[in-house]
């Protein structure tokens, strides 16, 4: 830690980070080192973050990405402060989410940009359109759809479900689908639909009890 | 299979994110459906992201590393300036340092959409949009979403079996992609992940056999041209 924040005084904002290949492999690569060696010394600190945590490989990985993700960023938005917030968002997943990446995917430059263009997207429709959606994520997924986080669903019980799904009132219906079909959060869900969040809640356990009942009525 | 792609040029915008939401769903739900252009666009993607992010190979003077210092040009203010850009730096990197691991991951499987007792699945591209009301209008149902891009207006799309939708011309382009069933119209049959994208010199009048879901895009209300449906256009702006 102590040598990433001397190297950040050294180095400006954006200064080029000739230190990265040296300091990742444990060789005598020159600076000017070519792209390949370059590659592995990114995806080998991405994993260091996630697998220890290790704040020293996401100093590197931050004097790296930061200048480079800065000047994207004022190319789309064309504002000082909204680039820092991008690099911010942007190098933020990157600390959260790096137990994601998967080198077999791709190169730790598609997955940053995969985030940071994301992230953009996202902005300038906050900055064009004044919202504040969030569909960066759902457009370009981070990682693909695998088994590993997918539950398998009981298909009998689903299925059943949905046959008593109709039955409800519309405002509860489309409370129970979003939740539990769609996949939204009870927040994102209340933004879609305009209502406070108390509200989904409310309609969510009304429409769940209803639906219950109708399962313990058929299930006798 | 799937005959009808996104040009180049789209996927290439939509890899470096210049598509507007509603194209950019499109693009995004036709490559969950093919596997050729979600290759492509994994290609397309890595390239951008090298122009983007990759080490450059010489330090180029006249780079934006360049122009982007012209806010410290004022010798006397530099070093003052670039100590409080490190400070900043510094705190920002501690910020980010104190946030835990992620572990609400987004899961990008197909999900399930209901319309007239069919079950259909729909990329997860739509994810956050599939709360909007259907509206029903005889064979044809309609759930638009909330895009907010002007005049665009982007919608899921049922049409029951036997259904057809009046023969018309578009104002602006139409954007067409089938996600479930079949279709066809003077050009062909269509199969799902089949995506059409017709001007406004094109005339078409699709028809189903086993009923469809499809994703559309118009930039323009629909205009309708064939004899007595000319009656019907005021009700283009409610189907579509």
């Amino acid at each position: 830690m102590e040598n990433i924040q001397s190297q950040s005084r050294q180095n400006r904002y954006h200064g080029p980070i000739t230190s990265l290949t040296n300091a990742a492999m444990d060789n005598d690569t020159p600076a000017h080192t070519n792209l390949e060696s370059q590659v592995d010394a990114l995806a080998m600190l991405i994993l260091q973050v996630a697998d220890n945590r290790d704040k020293a490989a996401f100093g590197q990985l931050f004097q790296y990405f930061m200048p480079k993700i800065r000047a994207f960023g004022l190319q789309r938005l064309n504002q000082q402060g909204l680039a820092m917030d991008l690099v911010q968002e942007t190098m933020t997943s990157v600390w959260t989410k790096a137990h994601l990446y998967n080198a077999e995917k791709g190169a730790v430059t598609t997955w940053v940009f995969t985030i940071m263009r994301n992230q953009c997207f996202d902005m300038l429709r906050r900055v064009q359109h004044n919202r504040e959606d969030t569909f960066g994520d759902d457009i370009w997924p981070l990682c693909d759809a695998t088994s590993e986080y997918d539950i398998q669903p009981d298909h009998k019980l689903t299925a059943q479900l949905l046959k008593h799904l109709d039955a409800l009132p519309l405002a509860q219906k489309q409370v129970v689908q979003g939740i539990y079909m769609q996949e939204l959060t009870q927040q994102e869900l209340a933004d879609a639909l305009k209502v406070p969040i108390g509200t989904i809640k409310s309609r969510l356990r009304l429409g769940l009890e209803k639906l219950k009942s109708f399962l313990e009525i058929h299930n006798d | 299979m799937i005959k009808h792609h996104p040009t180049q040029d789209l996927l290439v915008n939509h890899a470096n994110g210049n598509l507007p939401l509603s194209m950019a769903m499109a693009v995004s739900a036709h490559c969950s459906l093919c596997d050729t252009c979600k290759e492509q666009l994994a290609q397309l993607t890595a390239q951008a992201a090298d122009l983007v992010l990759a080490q450059p190979k010489t330090q180029n003077v006249i780079s934006g590393e360049d122009t982007n210092s012209n806010q410290y040009e004022h010798e006397g203010t530099k070093t003052f300036a670039t100590q409080n850009a490190t400070l900043d730096i510094e705190a920002m990197m501690e910020r980010i340092m104190a946030q835990p691991v992620a572990t609400n991951i987004p899961n990008n499987a197909p999900l399930a959409v209901q319309i007239k007792q069919q079950h259909y699945t729909v990329p997860s591209a739509f994810r956050q949009h599939l709360t909007r009301p259907w509206q029903i209008l005889g064979k044809v149902s309609r759930m638009r979403f909330d895009v907010d891009e002007m005049g665009t207006r982007a919608s899921l799309l049922h049409i029951d079996a036997q259904g057809e939708i009046p023969q018309h011309t578009h104002k602006g382009y139409e954007l067409t992609l089938l996600l479930a069933g079949e279709f066809s119209d003077l050009n062909g049959n269509y199969v799902p992940g089949d995506f059409i994208m017709l001007d406004g010199q094109h005339q078409h009048s699709p028809k189903t056999v086993n009923g469809c879901l499809c994703y559309t895009v118009l930039d323009a209300p629909l205009h309708f041209t064939k004899g007595i449906s000319k009656l019907l256009n005021p009700i283009g702006e409610l189907i579509y």
